[in-house]
């Protein structure tokens, strides 16, 4: 039963995450990948509360599973943050390159520290 | 239609074929991601080795396949949402890595939480720039040749008297 609810939230956590990217993008057209930034840094905010409530808070294994792996972890996603990266450098756009990596490390580890504090708490 | 204008020019009725290859290749990657982390149980205080086994074949992955798809192929409609989008999205995890490092952290395990930071970042994007190395055939030539670039086939296909060559053996 785990495997069916892990491949419904993960295709729902990827379209979720094309939506977003998509109509982040388009309100704010750039070669900035500020689309994945805010999918990584939100994702990361809600799997440290799923996580911090679970620990704390009885949220049962199975629900961690389905909503934090395969809902939460399909709507994250770090192969497009390395592929950006690359992309960025490549066309010479080392500026964003960098901020896309230092923002996206610094404040992901922020969100997710916050979101463990969040979900300890409540 | 926010979908439909979201894929920029094509016929809206395209766009639930998109959304269904995201979604396929989002429920497979997840359920492939889950298989590698289930396989080894990581403590905390230890150097979560799946998460970082997925991002990084992950990424070389998605490396491979968004050359192919934009430098190399065809035109394709679906190649790249089911298996950019959906699968290695869905494969990698930026959001267990976030955790992860933050956990090990908190628990006083700071270097390693740096470590596997900087490992993940590292390796991660050497293995987006090899796959795209790889799939643009300048990183080791695949099945014996290297892939020649478009021009080059512009060239062949613009002076079919080289074809004469094969016939002396000396082309290929």
């Amino acid at each position: 039963m785990i495997i069916v609810g892990l491949a419904v939230a993960g295709a729902l956590g990827a379209v979720l995450r094309y939506l977003v990217d998509h109509s982040v993008q388009r309100r704010i057209p750039s070669d900035f990948p500020v689309g994945i930034l805010l999918v990584n840094l939100s994702g990361s905010l809600v799997l440290g509360v799923l996580t911090g409530s679970a620990l704390h808070h009885g949220l049962s294994g199975t629900w961690l599973t389905v909503e934090g792996t395969g809902f939460v972890g399909a709507y994250t996603t770090f192969s497009t943050f390395a592929y950006d990266s690359v992309r960025l450098a490549e066309n010479d756009q080392w500026g964003y390159s960098l901020v896309n990596v230092l923002v996206s490390l610094g404040a992901g580890v922020g969100a997710a520290a916050a979101g463990l504090a969040l979900g300890s708490l409540t | 239609m926010p979908v439909g204008s979201a894929v920029g020019g094509r016929p809206p009725s395209e766009a639930p074929l998109r959304i269904l290859a995201i979604a396929s290749g989002g429920a497979i990657g997840t359920l492939a991601r889950y298989g590698v982390e289930r396989t080894v149980a990581v403590p905390d205080g230890h150097f979560p080795w799946p998460t970082f086994l997925v991002n990084v074949t992950g990424s070389f992955l998605l490396g491979v396949v968004v050359v192919l798809v934009v430098e190399r192929w065809p035109p394709t409609r679906f190649v790249r949402p089911f298996a950019a989008i959906g699968f290695c999205g869905g494969f990698t995890t930026f959001s267990t890595l976030a955790v992860e490092v933050t956990q090990r952290a908190q628990h006083g395990h700071l270097g390693l939480a740096v470590g596997y930071l900087a490992a993940s970042l590292v390796v991660g994007v050497v293995a987006a720039a090899l796959g795209m190395l790889a799939a643009r055939g300048r990183l080791f030539p695949p099945w014996g040749t290297p892939i020649p670039d478009p021009d080059d086939i512009a060239v062949f296909r613009s002076r079919p008297s080289t074809r004469a060559s094969d016939d002396k053996g000396t082309g290929r």
